[in-house]
């Protein structure tokens, strides 16, 4: 026992106990607020506060001493997240680095971290699609995984709740494999993007070319102005943080909400070792911390723990969290824990060129990116040699151009000669993987980190339906753009590992038979019902949306169900 | 002004100056810039700031010693430059070097600007031959990595990005669809 000359007991015992800060742990700390139960949120890394704590926020790029780019001696320590695209001058300091936090690579994975308050919401390239039952019957009608325990209709009001308060930019497109939200105003598609939609929905069936659909504020309501944020001033600059709050963030919206509250307590530098279980309660009672900056062991205790520490992180507190119960981590009856892991194939994309539209262009710059294209293969019925299908990306650009060509005078004129370059349009990949209990995570059974926590090892592959699908991809979208007239088109692909996509899910799946899964339909642990893990841990099945805004509803459901859980005593 | 406080004034343009005072180095024979990984004598240093000069000279517009563009090279290449990238440049500038000795029989730095201009100009003009055997040259790809550090760091200055063009840091709209007529005259 921690502790107990220092504080007593009674100051560390909270309702509920909120492990991360991050995408869910922000919304599960929220609603707790928003119900009025005193909350602990507990968040390994450092503070991070809106605005205050976003040091690059308003520099030029002549302000950055090496004007936004990498050192070498950076870049050489940081294999892995140098990976990132996001990882630049001007970001760093939100991103994990090799070296701080190890962990051991069975098989290549770039695992992207973000530990602070706020953790990859800061990051996160704001894409937010809503599932529909096209993705949650997936593994039932397709035959791999489990059968998801819940449906669209249990999802969507939770879906609508978050999107009011988050704010998300999109139009009504009436489509059912990607239904419609609660939207602010899209970002409209540009002369090329908007040529392709049309092309596409003449030309094929059942495929769509629609604007984006982002967490950004297009049009602010009075929700919003509420959190303190304004609208989207299209700066792109997001991964820097947003002095606007334009597009959310934990940092900008649900953190500082929840701690308005009243209710709520943020403890940074607080890195949870494991939950407790009490054998005779036959429920979790509290968790186990360590603060990163004494080293400290200290107890807090709660009636209910929400864990959302990002998926991997997840699973590793469960797989830490051992007992007499329970030897093999928390909850871990059926043995499904660390296993069925998948992730979202990002490793194709295509470019070409546009030959006219010449007349148009675009001015100022597009927090949504451009157009979104819809799952569109194997959504009705199975119609390839693959499982599944991907999403994508598709935006079309026209850039500055100018000659850097000769020296002196010669050279000072060409380079603000600028020219316009003709249309280029480009789309990438967003595959779904199919979940497989060989794709697994699990403890290292020697190397533990600098607070005696084991290593997490990961082991997690691409199979023969990714290629499969990334093959189909290229060609489909060759196809596209050919008889959109396209021209010069470039197909290429890479052999990125997994985890680069940053949309690692599952090892804590949900399911309706606790033998073969860890969660119920309320994101409970089957065998250790206080316990609710409602981020990427949870899924059951990736499908090839954007995953942050199905966390955000997961954890809003998940609060409302265990607060009216213990009303009932 | 002595060169020390010329210097830190560049740094301060160049919005670098965290880095650059801890650079300086008066003594006599070395480099005046102290890096942490390019070992270059009074010589070469001044070799390469020349070249960014000819490079971008001061004309009715500011140069890039007026910038202090031709700090950023060398910062540039220190920081951001792997040990290979490094290496190529060292030899490069020796190769470079001795180029112009043996063209000229004197240094780079003792031609006249418009020596300096034509023999640069010729590298230009040889790059694009591609027949020309000295192209891949080491002393071809230290004069790009010069000139091509120089046009990053000018085209991302303060004086270029609020002069020359205008770099918006909120620009506050998004209008899909533009007219590039519009555009043209804007």
């Amino acid at each position: 026992m921690a502790n107990l000359n220092i504080d007593s007991v009674k100051d560390r015992t909270f309702d509920a106990i909120v492990i991360g800060s991050g995408m869910s742990g922000g919304w599960a700390a929220k609603e707790l607020g928003d119900k009025g139960l005193k909350t602990l949120v507990l968040e390994r890394g450092r503070d991070v506060k809106h605005n205050k704590d976003y040091p690059t926020t308003n520099m030029y790029p002549w302000e950055f001493a090496h004007h936004g780019q990498v050192t070498a001696e950076i870049r050489e320590a940081n294999p892995i997240v140098n990976r990132c695209y996001a990882f630049g001058e001007d970001a760093m300091h939100f991103f994990v680095k090799d070296k701080e936090h190890p962990y051991v690579q069975e098989k290549p994975f770039d695992w992207i971290r973000g530990y602070q308050v706020g953790g990859k919401s800061l990051l996160w390239a704001r894409q937010t699609q809503r599932w529909s039952d096209f993705d949650f019957d997936g593994p039932a009608r397709d035959g791999f995984a489990v059968d998801w325990p819940i449906r669209y209709k249990d999802i969507a009001p939770w879906y609508s709740h978050v999107e009011k308060f988050a704010g998300i930019s999109g139009n009504l497109d009436g489509i059912a494999e990607l239904p419609d939200g609660e939207f602010l105003p899209a970002f409209p598609l540009n002369a090329v993007e908007q040529r392709f939609s049309k092309h596409v929905k003449q030309h094929y069936q059942n495929r769509h070319v629609i604007s984006a659909r982002c967490a950004h504020l297009s049009k602010p309501n009075q929700i919003h102005f509420d959190q303190g944020r304004v609208q989207c001033q299209k700066r792109t600059l997001c991964q820097r943080g947003c002095p606007f709050g334009g597009y959310f963030s934990a940092n900008s919206s649900t953190i500082p909400w929840a701690l308005r509250s009243g209710h709520v307590t943020l403890r940074p530098f607080s890195v949870v070792e494991s939950i407790m279980y009490d054998e005779k309660l036959g429920k979790a009672t509290g968790v186990r911390v360590i603060d990163t900056n004494t080293k400290e062991a200290i107890e807090y205790y709660a009636d209910v723990i929400f864990l959302n520490a990002a998926a991997l992180n997840s699973n590793l507190v469960l797989l830490n969290s051992t007992s007499n119960r329970f030897p093999d981590g928390l909850g871990n009856d059926s043995g499904t824990l660390g296993k069925y892991v998948a992730f979202h194939n990002y490793s194709a994309h295509i470019n070409a060129e546009w030959d006219g539209d010449k007349e148009w262009t675009t001015d100022g710059r597009n927090p949504a990116g451009g157009g979104y294209i819809p799952r569109f293969r194997n959504v009705y019925k199975q119609e390839t040699d693959f499982l599944r299908g991907y999403a994508a990306g598709f935006s079309a650009y026209r850039y500055r151009e100018t000659s850097s060509d000769g020296v002196g005078e010669d050279l000072k004129k060409n380079l603000v000669n600028d020219t316009l370059s003709g249309w280029k349009v480009g789309s990438h990949m967003m595959g779904e993987t199919i979940p497989k209990e060989s794709n697994y995570v699990a403890l290292d059974k020697s190397q533990k980190d600098q607070w005696g926590i084991p290593l997490l090892k990961i082991s997690v592959d691409y199979d023969d339906n990714d290629a499969k699908m990334k093959k189909d991809y290229v060609e489909q979208m060759t196809e596209m753009f050919t008889s959109a007239g396209f021209t010069n088109i470039k197909a290429s692909t890479d052999n990125r590992a997994p985890g680069l996509d940053i949309h690692e899910m599952g090892g804590v799946r949900m399911g309706n038979d606790p033998k073969t899964s860890m969660l119920d339909k309320w994101h409970r642990l089957h065998a250790c019902q206080n316990v609710y893990v409602t981020d990427g841990a949870s899924m059951t099945s990736t499908s090839c949306q954007n995953p942050s805004l199905t966390y955000m509803a997961f954890a809003a459901r998940a609060v409302d169900h265990a607060v009216s859980e213990s009303k009932k005593g | 002004m002595n060169r020390r406080i010329a210097i830190r004034n560049m740094a301060l343009i160049l919005g670098s100056a965290a880095v650059l005072p801890s650079c300086l180095n008066d003594n006599k024979g070395k480099s005046v810039i102290e890096l942490k990984h390019l070992k270059l004598d009074a010589e070469q240093e001044t070799l390469v700031n020349d070249l960014t000069e000819t490079i971008l000279p001061k004309t009715n517009t500011p140069g890039a010693k007026d910038l202090g563009i031709n700090l950023f090279v060398f910062k540039m290449i220190d920081d951001c430059y792997d040990e290979k990238g490094q290496g190529d440049f060292m030899a490069g500038l020796k190769e470079f070097s001795e180029a112009v000795d043996k063209k000229h029989g004197k240094s780079f730095s003792e031609l006249t600007a418009a020596e300096r201009t034509a023999f640069v100009n010729d590298i230009e003009k040889q790059s694009k031959d591609p027949n020309n055997k000295d192209k891949d040259s080491k002393a071809f790809g230290f004069y790009w990595t010069v000139k091509g550090q120089t046009v990053f760091g000018y085209t991302t200055s303060k004086y270029f990005m609020t002069e020359k063009i205008v770099y918006e840091l909120v620009p506050g709209r998004y209008n899909a669809m533009f007219p590039v007529k519009k555009k043209a005259t804007a």
